[in-house]
């Protein structure tokens, strides 16, 4: 598949200042239809990134571009394909109804008067909000906020929609809802390119096609969660649940003493339990049948058998301790 | 955005601040009470005191509550321009409505279309009051009025729109706009003409012409009060003498306006109060 690049900064600097987290000769480049995730501690630049591609921040140098047109030079070409949810729920009248509010907004995006109100019906309809249109926003939660920030950023139909932290302050229920909206809903089946900017690990390694791991104002990685995870953290494990009998036996000594002499196994422990559990680390290539010949020649009675692999959290926390990643997708 | 600004378009932009702010204005209804009641309050407190210190103001051909009135008239009409546009910057909703993509004039004028028409619908029954209970006497010349209207709007539009400039970037006051606020409660001549100054200060009132909002005040008062004709060439001299204020401050101000956001959005300040 030939992706369609829709938007990237180029050797983008903004320096630091009271407020701007300073960005370091970023590059990034965001493709048609994919849910991006850019994902840094915090104050690593997610914000100032963000807002760069909204036109609220300008950058010192570089460049940032939105299918074409420079965030500078044509902020208002920009804010024709990309609109925004930013972190804080402002921006609407808390005396006014949602409807109101966005009625405002359609206003303001220059939609004429009988496709604003169809429009403002169809994206109520679509997050779901509209049994409550007609509340006043003060007696919103900070779900429906968010979800009216939402309401607000499809009005114009932009093909183009950034998130900054898209679930904080949301319960997990509301969350899952939240996220499924994003993949499922903007990006699937609309189309849409999604950029979120986060610290959740998890979100981003169930949502996102690529992310880009960003700390101190430079990016450190951009891939996709599955590559990053096997190129950061080559490895994978397996977790053995033993019958209780086996916790302090003979041969579970002698078991983890082969085990560790075993090629590409990197390391093992016992969690004596009950049940006693032995863990082995190992290569990302590593065939399980040389571990399951051990468990049977030592006749150790295996109750459950998991096999995991890193998290993202892992590879993320691996990179930000400064490990260098040299791969790109 | 389409290049070409769309004429209809930037109207509703315009009437849709007006049209949130008056929402917004209509669900404090205890406010709206008490808004009208200290508008009747203070109509009534300045007329009384007008007509008890009334005298003569030869310099405007007029009597004092004249001369005050014209005052509540600038106050109405010029003012609510300047002050409103300073008043409803709010930080926290500029990102938002930047983010809509209209561009500056259509926001400036969206954020003062509703305190202006307020303040109009308000004038109204103070300047009947005035006429009808005070015998207020004005002497208009309509072309000189607009004109004044014109270009005093131009000045404070100017004037503000640099404290704003400022104000994004500072947070807080500008130093620039509080000087001449300031300088203008003594030397503008909103409650006496600027020459009674002499009489405390030899030469004080020439200082008091180097100040934007005197043209102001005197523009206004030579239009409703004397009914000075644009075409007499004295009177021309003098609107031209403020004009000179018009063009100078509102190419400064936009340009000012223009440096704060663009300052504000360098240090990522802009949604930052």
């Amino acid at each position: 598949m030939a992706w369609e690049q829709v938007g990237g900064l180029r050797e983008v600097f903004a320096r630091k200042k009271n407020f701007v987290q300073a960005l370091n000769k970023v590059d990034l480049k965001v493709y048609r239809g994919e849910v991006f995730g850019l994902l840094g501690p915090n104050g690593a630049g997610k914000t100032t990134l963000i807002k760069i591609l909204c036109t609220l921040v300008l950058p010192d140098e570089g460049e940032a571009y939105v299918y074409g047109y420079d965030v500078v030079r044509e902020p208002s070409k920009v804010l024709r394909n990309l609109q925004a949810v930013l972190g804080d729920p402002r921006g609407f009248d808390w005396r006014l109804s949602a409807r109101q509010n966005l009625e405002f907004y359609a206003a303001l995006y220059g939609l004429p008067r009988d496709f604003a109100k169809s429009r403002i019906e169809g994206v109520l309809e679509f997050i779901g909000l509209r049994d409550r249109a007609n509340d006043m926003y003060q007696r919103f939660s900070t779900g429906m906020a968010r979800k009216l920030q939402l309401c607000r950023a499809l009005l114009l139909d932009t093909p183009i929609l950034l998130f900054d932290e898209p679930t904080a302050g949301l319960d997990p229920a509301s969350a899952i809802d939240f996220r499924r909206l994003l993949k499922d809903g903007l990006a699937k089946s609309e189309g849409r390119t999604v950029f979120i900017a986060t610290h959740n690990m998890w979100e981003a390694q169930s949502i996102c096609d690529r992310v880009a791991i960003i700390n101190k104002g430079e990016i450190i990685a951009c891939d996709n969660p599955e590559n990053l995870r096997r190129y950061v953290k080559p490895e994978k494990g397996y977790v053995f649940t033993l019958d209780e009998d086996f916790g302090h036996s003979e041969e579970l000594r002698s078991f983890l003493s082969e085990v560790s002499r075993l090629e590409d196994v990197k390391g093992s422990r016992l969690e004596p339990g009950p049940p006693p559990k032995v863990m082995v680390r190992v290569d990302k290539d590593f065939e399980i049948s040389d571990l399951l010949e051990l468990v049977v020649k030592h006749g150790l009675r295996v109750k459950d058998l998991e096999s995991y692999e890193p998290s993202l959290e892992e590879v993320f926390i691996t990179l930000i301790r400064g490990e260098r990643y040299e791969r790109e997708a | 955005m389409n290049e070409r600004l769309d004429v209809i378009t930037a109207l509703r932009q315009v009437l849709a601040f007006a049209k949130r702010d008056f929402r917004d204005w209509r669900t404090y209804k205890t406010q709206v009470i008490t808004q009208l009641i200290t508008i009747a309050i203070g109509i009534l407190s300045w007329a009384i005191n007008a007509t008890y210190r009334n005298r003569p103001v030869p310099e405007y051909d007029t009597d004092y509550i004249s001369f005050l009135v014209v005052g509540l008239v600038i106050g109405n009409l010029v003012m609510p321009i300047s002050q409103a546009l300073e008043r409803r910057l709010n930080p926290w909703t500029l990102e938002n409505i930047i983010m809509t993509g209209i561009p500056i004039p259509i926001f400036v004028a969206g954020q003062i279309a509703w305190p202006y028409a307020f303040s109009l619908i308000t004038f109204i029954p103070q300047i009947m009051i005035g006429i009808l209970w005070f015998g207020v006497t004005l002497r208009v010349d309509p072309l000189s009025t607009f004109l004044a209207f014109v270009v005093s709007a131009t000045i404070l539009l100017g004037l503000s729109m640099i404290s704003i400039g400022f104000r994004l970037v500072t947070k807080s006051t500008d130093p620039v706009t509080w000087t001449i606020n300031t300088l203008q409660q003594l030397l503008a001549g909103i409650s006496f003409p600027v020459q009674f100054l002499d009489s405390f200060i030899p030469g004080a009132s020439a200082f008091s012409w180097f100040l934007p909002q005197t043209w102001v005040y005197h523009l206004w008062r030579l239009s409703m009060l004397k009914a000075a004709p644009i075409t007499d060439p004295a009177i021309q001299l003098e609107f031209l003498k403020g004009s000179v204020f018009a063009v100078v401050l509102f190419p400064i101000g936009y340009r000012a306006f223009r440096w704060g956001l663009n300052r504000a959005k360098r240090d990522g300040t802009l949604g930052w109060f």
